[in-house]
């Protein structure tokens, strides 16, 4: 990282931070070059560090390591070495006690950083001037993988191969296929991501270069401002609500709407709609729907609990009977669109009409810019982070599911719990076995690593990370992480300056206004009914299926996300005030507190103990 | 609305907007006023006709000439056709508001071609609660008598400014401030044009220009009407008019009421709107005195005391030429040969 350092660090350095009880020997289950090893003391403990709890608030699974590896070998490999951008080549990460902490690598020399200029004008100069064109071929893409990802089929292992491989001539055994087959999805993820990273630089650049240039001529505009000029009013994430919106007209208007009783599970809702006709075409609707619709998370995050609307259908079928709720009581559940759109231009113009003529040529150009771009950075997410990567866990669950038939572990979910490589060397041992008729040694092998590693997860998640490691950088320079982490020099002194505990939570000012009420903690998606009227939603994040608890409630805190984040997206639209980013808000506040959340100022106020 | 022990004073709930016709050859209605009129009666009289103008709700009174100080500079003193004038149109107040000797303010109203761009220093004496003819007279002096301060003097000197110095005089209705201060049509620490700044405080609007309380201070977007920040002050003092007589006097504000907020959402925003008119009026940044009355409710009861060009605003990033792209380009360390070389 682009840093000068001062002689004193206000943070402790990663080789004295001790390990929690109970988590004794948590780096057996990381890879050994993810670690603070003392063969690298010399350069780790005079770097800056900082946890990165926006993509990963929560101790890593072993599995889910490789949604640390292959981001950021794709955000490396483009921002390094394709776009070569002049003053930051990629980042490092580290795991301590089971948390992520990163550290850019800069570039310093100058003839080095003119080099690189070159590279990054031609390059990222050909992606601006033919985005869409790009873009509609990135989309494309993934569409394509995804469609592989869903044809990959995980080999069975019979007791006799098919007549097929003793007499055809394709004859590939299962051995062979199924090695094959867990290679291959390991690539596709790693595939997913590098498409993840192509676009992603360079649409919060200008998006960053949009938001910059407006503080620097109106330094007080909100956040919030910027968003909302340049946020797309149609776009893919906001799809599948619509589409729930539509279901749920459909249900009120072919009268099967009494099947969404409340209280009911989607089984039961189901098991009713099939008594009837008009039910049954209901339902055949809802399949039409489902692909690609159901294909939205039910959590913002990149770990492999994070589940699909497909796998858990509780959240769409709440929002269906919302919806329905909404309409016969009149009250419109619709987005407003065109309201939306008149605001957006209304900002616009205002806020450029209080520029000078050279001044608002510059910012009407670059929010053009920001909203040419803009689609990527909203749809990404939804083909990448939830679209691939949910159908992608699931992948990963069949060869859970087939280690669990042979013994090598109690349940299918628990192939999380060992590295990638670990589930290649239980295969190899399984295929081989299969193939040698032998006695396997997985059965008795893997089952208590796995329990052991399950054990220290569940310690590692009640420990807290303090936010930065190793020397105070003086100034962040580096653009990369102020872009996209929002770590800047005022943040870092403000983590410097900050005493632990404390009444007040500081996050990002997300929606404005100020609201005061009872906190009600959500911890995961199976808690959403438990929501009451006029509540302050506290969350680790939301993604666009909450958007139904969101007219009941009175603000939202996050302890994830950023002004663009879901949360902030809905909260704005429904006008509830909203702190996003506030790192441990889920942890600071319990259900039942009284809190002021000030979503003009990002801060959250915790008014009794 | 009688104070108990005070003047009666003009109550804005009761008279509605009062209009005088009071015009001489030495004094002019502030409604009568407007843009022109600067030269002959001072930036701050004229501002106030135009206000008015505008429908911006103003105090009424009238307003005095610079023939009015160059005629008394000759005579040493008060001269008779001024003060007649000034009675007339006193009982022309009094007539209009019903009330008994009605107390005003009386503020000097500084001549100047660069009045946009200067600040007047010393120039502004003001005389609050101000009773009856002699009275007036009296403070009208005491603003025609700052002009020869030793600061005006002074200020004049650094400003290279030789001409004759000459003054007017506004004579307004006091109003009872509940709270009062003052607004800026831009954030002056950050010169961020998007935002209206407002400085409050409970009582008359002399704290808050003095610099004796810490105010509160709110920040509200013209483009979406939103409170963007808020900061509340410690109030611990304010000024009321002297229950004894004419005059003001300042009291301790309880500690409760002094951390209080003392706008409210409906006030912030009959500030907002009387901002943005009159900074669409006059065309520039405005520095607005103003005041709360303590009874009716706003925006009725929300008055604008005076307005003058934000003389001292920091610039945002000045306006420099460059293309979109390249703002881009910087945003990932690319440095612009160009204007590296400038």
């Amino acid at each position: 990282m682009a840093t000068t350092t001062s002689a004193v660090s206000a943070f402790p350095s990663p080789f004295s931070i001790e390990t929690p009880a109970g988590c004794e020997g948590w780096e057996e289950m990381y890879p050994y070059y993810s670690v603070f090893d003392e063969r690298r003391r010399d350069t780790d403990e005079n770097r800056f560090w900082f946890w990165n709890s926006m993509h990963f608030p929560f101790p890593m699974p072993a599995f889910d390591v490789l949604c640390i590896d292959a981001p950021y070998q794709a955000v490396g490999a483009w921002q390094n070495r394709v776009f070569a951008v002049p003053p930051a080549m990629g980042i490092d990460y580290r795991i301590v006690n089971g948390y992520v902490y990163i550290s850019g690598n800069p570039v310093t020399d100058p003839a080095k950083i003119a080099e690189r200029a070159e590279f990054f004008q031609a390059r990222a100069g050909h992606y601006y001037a033919n985005w869409t064109e790009l873009y509609g071929k990135w989309q494309q893409k993934m569409q394509d993988l995804i469609a592989e990802l869903g044809a990959l089929s995980v080999p069975a292992l019979p007791e006799y191969e098919d007549d097929e491989v003793a007499f055809g001539t394709e004859r590939n055994t299962a051995f062979y296929e199924l090695l094959t087959a867990y290679g291959r999805a390991l690539r596709l993820g790693d595939m997913m991501w590098q498409n993840h990273f192509e676009f992603l630089l360079l649409g919060y650049g200008a998006y960053g270069a949009f938001a910059e240039f407006c503080k620097t001529h109106m330094p007080d505009i909100p956040d919030q401002h910027i968003a909302q000029m340049v946020a797309g009013i149609d776009v893919l994430l906001f799809k599948p609500d619509a589409e729930l919106r539509r279901l749920a007209r459909l249900a009120l208007d072919t009268g099967v709407d009494m099947a969404f009783a409340s209280g009911r599970t989607p089984a039961e809702v189901d098991a009713e709609l099939e008594q009837s006709e008009a039910g049954r075409s209901w339902l055949a609707e809802l399949e039409k729907v489902k692909d690609p619709w159901f294909n939205m998370a039910t959590g913002d995050g990149l770990y492999h609990y994070y589940r699909s609307w497909l796998d858990d259908p509780r959240i769409p079928y709440a929002s269906i009977g919302g919806h329905i709720d909404g309409m016969r009581a009149g009250t419109s559940v619709e987005r407003p669109t065109a309201e939306l759109a008149r605001e957006r231009e209304r900002l616009a113009q205002e806020y450029g009409a209080l520029l000078d003529d050279g001044t608002r040529q510059a910012f009407n150009d670059l929010l053009g810019l920001s909203r040419t771009v803009f689609p990527y950075v909203e749809e990404h997410k939804f083909y990448c982070d939830y679209w691939f990567l949910t159908s992608w866990w699931n992948k990963i669950r069949e060869f859970g599911e087939l280690l669990k038939l042979n013994g090598f572990l109690a349940d299918a979910e628990d192939v999380f719990q060992l590295t990638r490589h670990e589930v290649a060397t239980a295969l190899d041992e399984l295929v081989l076995t299969w193939a040698t008729g032998g006695v396997a040694l997985g059965p008795k092998h893997w089952p208590p690593i796995v329990e052991e590693r399950k054990r220290r997860l569940e310690q590692m998640a009640t420990w807290t990370p303090p936010p930065a490691l190793g020397v105070t950088p003086e100034a962040i320079t580096d653009p990369m992480t102020v872009m996209l982490w929002g770590v800047t020099t005022e943040r870092v002194r403000e983590w410097a300056g900050q005493q632990e505990g404390g009444m007040v939570l500081n996050g990002a000012a997300a929606s404005p206004g100020v609201a005061e009420g009872i906190a009600r903690v959500i911890a995961s998606t199976d808690e959403i009914s438990e929501v009451r009227d006029g509540e302050i939603l506290v969350c680790g994040s939301t993604s666009p299926a909450w958007a139904p608890i969101f007219p009941k409630i009175r603000a939202t805190v996050t302890d994830v996300g950023g002004v663009m984040s879901h949360a902030a997206i809905v909260a704005r639209e429904y006008k509830l005030p909203a702190v996003v980013g506030t790192g441990r808000a889920t942890s600071a506040i319990r259900t039942g507190q009284l809190i002021r959340v000030d979503g003009s100022a990002g801060v959250v106020t915790l008014l009794e103990p | 609305m009688v104070r108990p022990g005070s003047s009666p004073c003009w109550s804005p709930d009761r008279a509605g907007v009062v209009s005088i016709t009071a015009n001489a050859e030495y004094l002019r209605a502030l409604s009568d006023l407007g843009g022109t009129d600067e030269p002959s009666f001072g930036g701050k009289s004229a501002a106030l006709g135009e206000l008015l103008g505008a429908g911006v709700r103003v105090p009424p009174g009238f307003a005095l000439g610079r023939d009015a100080f160059t005629l008394a500079r000759r005579e040493g003193g008060m001269p008779a056709v001024v003060r007649a004038q000034i009675a007339s149109a006193y009982a022309a107040l009094e007539e209009e508001t019903g009330l008994l000797a009605p107390p005003v303010a009386v503020r000097s109203s500084a001549v100047g071609e660069d009045s946009t761009t200067a600040t007047f220093a010393g120039q502004q004496e003001t005389v609050l609660w101000v009773c009856g003819v002699d009275p007036i007279c009296e403070a009208v002096q005491v603003c025609w008598d700052s002009l020869y301060s030793v600061e005006a003097v002074t200020y004049r000197e650094h400003m290279g400014d030789s001409r004759e110095p000459a003054m007017g005089v506004a004579i307004q209705l006091m109003v009872d401030a509940a709270v009062s201060g003052v607004l800026f049509t831009c954030n002056p620490v950050s010169g961020d044009r998007s935002m209206v700044a407002i400085n409050a405080s409970w009582g008359l609007g002399l704290a808050v220009v003095g610099g004796e309380v810490t105010p509160d201070d709110y920040l509200v977007s013209k483009v979406t009407r939103e409170l963007v920040r808020e900061q509340i002050g410690a109030k611990a003092v304010e000024y009321v008019p002297d229950p004894g007589g004419p005059g003001v006097v300042l009291q301790d504000v309880p500690a409760e009421r002094a951390a209080a907020r003392c706008l409210d959402s409906e006030a912030l925003m009959a500030l907002l709107g009387i901002a943005r008119a009159a900074e669409r009026h006059f065309g520039s940044t405005q520095d607005v005195e103003w005041a709360i009355a303590r009874t009716g409710s706003p925006p009725e009861n929300v008055f604008v005391l005076q307005s003058r060009p934000v003389t001292t605003v920091t610039q945002p990033a000045p306006a420099v030429p460059v293309s979109a792209l390249s703002i881009v380009m910087a945003k990932f360390g690319v440095v612009d040969k160009s204007s590296e070389q400038e």
